[in-house]
C-alpha cells in the first residue's frame, strides 16, 4: 500500500516539477483523489482511507503490519506477544500438573520417596544448563535453540519467565503433551511407561560427564530394556510395540537434544568443519564428473533436485533421530523420482549414490557429520539397521565418505586437472557452453533469487533514472521552446514594426482630374 | 529516490519470495515416510551391469510370493515379505552401487547383513574377479552373514554354449571352500530366482539371531544387552 502511495506521488511529483518535495502527510486532498480517479480507469482501486493505518492516528499503514502504521503495529504486537506469554505459561504449569498427578498416581502404590518436583523446574534446569555450558565454541552459533537464550537471561535478571528459550521449550511441551496423550490409550502401562521415561531424562541429566558412547549405549540400553518389556506386555506383537517404541524414542530426545547432540566430549564438530570446507572446496564438481543421470535440463526433475536438496539440510532442524531420518529418506524418495522422470525407469544403486553424492555436494548440509554422528548413536536400532529409512542413511553415509576420500580417479579426471580445479586456478564450467548463471560459487536458488531481484531492482533504478532525466530534458525544453518563441516573435516585431495609417475619408475626395471627364451618360427619349 | 526504491523491495518483492518458500516447506510437510519392519537386511553385492538390479525386479515382482508388491520407486531398496510356515519373514533387499569408484564405502553397506548375495555375469570372467574381492571383504569384516553366490545371465548360456566363461563346477569348487550356495539365475526368465531367494530366506529363518528375535519370553531385568541388535551400531 505505502509503496503505491508513494508511486503516484513521485507520479505527481513530475507533473510539477517545481513542487518535487513530497506533500505532507495530512495533504489528503486534491492530489490523492484525482490519482484514485486515475487508478480507477486502470482498474484498480486505491482508496485513501485504505492506505491509513486502521488505528486512525493520520500515518499511513503497511499491509505487513496489518494496515496499522509502524507505532502502532509495535504496540499491538508487544500485547499480543505477552499475551502468548502469558498462555504459554499457563500451558507450561497444566503440563507439570499433569505430568506430576501422572507420576504421583503411579508413586502412589509404591510410595517411593522421591522428592516432588517444584513447579517450572524444568525451566530452571535449562538455565543452569545454559550457564554451565562453555560458551565459547563455535557450535553455540550454529545452534538455534540456545543462541538467544543467555542474552535474554541477562536481560531479565532473576524473574523467571517462560520466554526463555521459549521456542525450545514449547516444542517439549508440546511433545510431552502428545506423548501423555498417547499414553493415556494405553492406560496403566502407559503410566509406567511415562515414569519410566521421565526417570530416565531426569538420570541422563545427571550424566553429562560421560562420553559420547557410554551416552549411547545407556540410550541403546533403555530402547533395549523397554522394547523387550512392551514385548512381553503385548505377546509379541512388533507393531504395536513399535508404535510405542517410536514415541519413546520422539519423547525421551527431544528432551536429551541438547545434551547429547554434537557433544563437547567428541571432535564432531570440528568434523562438521572439515566436512564443510571439503563440500566447498569441491563446488567444481559437474554431473557428468560423478556420472549422474539427471538432467536438471527438464523443470519437472530440476525441481525434484530442489526439493531433496531442501530436505537434506532440513534434517538439521529436526531433534528427534526418527525425524531426521524421515528427511532422509523424503529426499532420497525424491533423487529417486529425477532419476526415474531422467531415464524413464525405475533407478537402481548404480544410479541412487552418484546422484545422491551430486545433492549432499550442492546442498552442503549444516553439521552434517554431527547429525550422522547423533543418529548412528540414539536411534532406535531396529530401524536403522534393515528397513527403508536405514538403507537411504546408509547411502548418506557412503555418500559423506566417498566426498571426503575423492580424488581424481573418482571423478575420471587426470591428477593434474584434479590439482587445478581443487586450487581454484580453474573451472570446468569455462569450457562448458551449459546455462550456468555466475549467480553464486554454489548456486543456491535462493540466493539467485535474491539476485535476480537485485537485478531486477537496478534495471528498475536505471529506468526510473531515465524518465526522471527525460523528463527534466522535456521540462527544460519547454522552456526553451517558449523562449524561443518569444524572442522569435519579439524579433519580429522589432522587424516590421506595428504602423496604423489613417483610413481614406472619401472615395472620390482628392480625384483631381474629375473636370476632364465627360459628363455621365443621361437617359434620352427617342420619339419614333 | 534511492527510499522509493527501497519502499517498492520490502513491500512488493520481498513478500513474494518468502511466500514462496513457505509454500514449499508447506508442500514438504504433506509428505509421509514410509515405515514398513524389515526382519533381516540382505545386500546384493556385484560389478556394474551383472544385472543386481535385475535379479532383484525379478523378486520383487514374482507372484509366487506372499504379501502385496510394495511398491517402491526405485529399485535400490526393496522390501519383501515371505511366508516361512506359520510366520512371516520381511526381508530387505539393498542393492549397492557395483562401480569401483565406490569400492572402499562398500563395508558400510554389507554391516549388519544376514545375507550377502554376490553376483556375476556367466558371460564376463571378469566380474567373477570382483567376486573374491567381496567374499574376501565379508569373510573379514561380517562373519555372520551367509554367503550366496549367484551366477546372472543363464538364459544367454542357453541359448549359446560357447557365451559361458566362467565354469558350473569351478566355481561350485569355489563355493565350498568359502561355503557359500551358488546358484545360477536368469532374470529374464525368472530361473532360480525364486529358489535363490527361498533359500536365503530359510536360512535366516532357521539361523538363531531370527529365533532368538521372534521368541516370546519373559524379560530377565538383570540381562546385560548384547544382542545382536545393537552391536552393529557402535562400530
Amino acid at each position: 500500500m505505502r509503496s503505491l502511495c508513494v508511486v503516484m506521488y513521485s507520479i505527481s511529483a513530475f507533473k510539477n516539477f517545481k513542487n518535487t518535495v513530497f506533500p505532507p502527510v495530512t495533504y489528503s486532498g486534491p492530489v490523492s483523489r484525482e490519482m484514485s480517479q486515475k487508478s480507477e480507469r486502470r482498474g484498480i482501486h486505491v482508496d485513501q482511507s485504505e492506505l491509513l493505518c486502521k488505528k486512525g492516528c493520520g500515518y499511513y499503514g503497511n499491509t505487513s503490519w496489518q494496515g496499522l502504521c509502524s507505532k502502532c503495529w509495535r504496540e499491538e504486537y508487544q500485547r499480543a506477544r505477552q499475551k502468548q506469554i502469558q498462555e504459554d505459561w499457563a500451558l507450561a504449569e497444566k503440563l507439570q500438573r499433569e505430568e506430576e498427578a501422572a507420576y504421583a498416581s503411579s508413586q502412589g502404590a509404591q510410595s517411593h520417596p522421591q522428592p516432588s518436583l517444584a513447579p517450572f523446574s524444568k525451566f530452571e534446569e535449562k538455565k543452569t544448563n545454559e550457564k554451565t555450558r562453555k560458551v565459547t565454541t563455535v557450535k553455540k552459533f550454529f545452534s538455534p535453540s540456545s543462541r538467544t537464550a543467555p542474552k535474554k537471561e541477562n536481560h531479565e535478571g532473576k524473574t523467571p519467565s517462560p520466554s526463555i528459550s521459549r521456542q525450545a521449550s514449547a516444542e517439549t511441551d508440546r511433545v510431552s503433551r502428545d506423548f501423555v496423550d498417547f499414553l493415556k490409550n494405553l492406560q496403566k502401562p502407559g503410566r509406567d511407561i511415562h515414569k519410566q521415561c521421565r526417570a530416565f531424562t531426569e538420570s541422563m541429566a545427571n550424566k553429562r560427564d560421560l562420553s559420547a558412547d557410554e551416552l549411547s549405549e545407556c540410550v541403546q540400553d533403555f530402547y533395549q530394556n523397554m522394547s523387550d518389556r512392551l514385548m512381553t506386555h503385548f505377546k509379541g506383537s512388533t507393531d504395536r510395540v513399535e508404535r510405542v517404541m517410536d514415541q519413546v524414542e520422539k519423547y525421551i530426545m527431544t528432551r536429551l537434544y541438547k545434551n547429547v547432540f554434537c557433544p563437547e566430549t567428541t571432535d564432531d564438530e570440528k568434523k562438521d568443519l572439515a566436512t564443510q570446507n571439503r563440500i566447498r572446496a569441491l563446488h567444481w564438481v559437474t554431473i557428468q564428473m560423478l556420472c549422474v543421470p539427471v538432467d536438471e535440463e527438464i523443470p519437472e526433475v530440476s525441481d525434484n533436485v530442489v526439493k531433496a536438496i531442501t530436505d537434506i539440510i532440513e534434517m538439521d532442524s529436526r531433534r528427534v533421530p526418527r525425524d531426521k531420518l524421515a528427511c532422509i529418506t523424503r529426499c532420497s524418495k525424491h533423487i529417486f523420482n529425477a532419476i526415474r522422470i531422467t531415464k524413464t525407469e525405475p533407478a537402481s544403486a548404480d544410479d541412487f549414490l552418484p546422484t545422491l553424492i551430486y545433492i549432499v555436494l550442492k546442498a552442503n548440509p549444516p553439521r552434517l557429520q554431527s547429525n550422522i554422528q547423533y543418529i548412528t548413536r540414539f536411534c532406535n536400532p531396529s530401524r536403522l539397521m534393515t528397513g527403508e529409512d536405514g538403507y537411504y542413511f546408509t547411502n548418506l553415509c557412503c555418500a559423506v565418505a566417498f566426498i571426503e576420500k575423492l580424488d581424481a580417479q573418482s571423478l575420471n579426471l587426470s591428477p593434474e586437472d584434479f590439482e587445478r580445479y581443487m586450487s581454484g586456478q580453474a573451472s570446468p564450467h569455462k569450457q562448458e557452453p551449459g546455462p550456468r548463471t555466475p549467480a553464486g560459487p554454489d548456486g543456491s536458488p535462493a540466493l539467485s533469487t535474491a539476485h535476480q531481484n537485485l537485478e531486477l531492482l537496478n534495471g528498475l533504478g536505471v529506468r526510473q533514472e531515465r524518465v526522471l532525466e527525460a523528463a527534466r530534458n522535456l521540462e527544460s525544453d519547454l522552456i526553451s521552446w517558449r523562449e524561443a518563441v518569444e524572442r522569435e516573435v519579439q524579433e519580429i516585431l522589432a522587424k516590421y514594426p506595428l504602423e496604423i495609417r489613417p483610413p481614406p475619408s472619401a472615395i472620390d475626395s482628392d480625384n483631381v482630374e474629375n473636370d476632364r471627364l465627360p459628363p455621365p451618360l443621361q437617359p434620352q427619349v427617342f420619339a419614333g | 529516490m534511492i527510499l522509493y526504491i527501497l519502499y517498492v523491495y520490502i513491500n512488493i518483492i520481498l513478500p513474494i519470495s518468502l511466500a514462496d518458500s513457505f509454500y514449499c516447506f508447506d508442500l514438504l510437510a504433506l509428505l509421509t515416510m514410509s515405515a514398513q519392519r524389515v526382519d533381516a537386511k540382505v545386500v546384493m553385492l556385484g560389478k556394474e551391469y551383472v544385472g543386481k538390479t535385475s535379479l532383484v525386479e525379478r523378486f520383487a515382482h514374482n507372484r509366487f510370493f506372499f504379501g502385496p508388491y510394495q511398491n517402491t520407486i526405485g529399485a535400490a531398496f526393496v522390501a519383501r515379505q515371505i511366508q516361512m510356515g506359520d510366520k512371516v519373514l520381511t526381508l530387505g533387499i539393498w542393492d549397492t552401487a557395483g562401480s569401483e569408484r565406490y569400492e572402499a564405502m562398500s563395508r558400510i553397506y554389507y554391516r549388519g547383513a544376514k545375507g550377502a548375495i554376490v553376483c556375476y555375469d556367466l558371460t564376463d570372467r571378469s566380474s567373477f574377479l570382483r567376486v573374491k574381492f567381496w567374499v574376501e571383504e565379508l569373510q573379514k569384516c561380517e562373519e555372520h552373514c551367509k554367503i550366496y553366490l549367484c551366477g546372472t545371465k543363464s538364459d544367454l548360456i542357453e541359448t549359446d554354449r560357447t557365451m559361458r566363461q566362467m565354469d558350473y563346477h569351478d566355481v561350485q569348487d569355489y563355493a565350498e571352500e568359502i561355503k557359500a550356495e551358488l546358484f545360477e539365475t536368469s532374470s529374464k526368465t525368472g530361473k532360480n530366482v525364486d529358489e535363490l531367494f527361498q533359500k536365503v530366506a530359510e536360512d535366516i529363518y532357521n539361523s538363531t539371531t531370527f529365533q532368538l528375535m521372534t521368541e516370546e519370553k519373559g524379560v530377565d531385568l538383570g540381562q546385560t544387552n548384547n544382542s545382536y541388535f545393537y552391536s552393529c551400531c557402535h562400530n
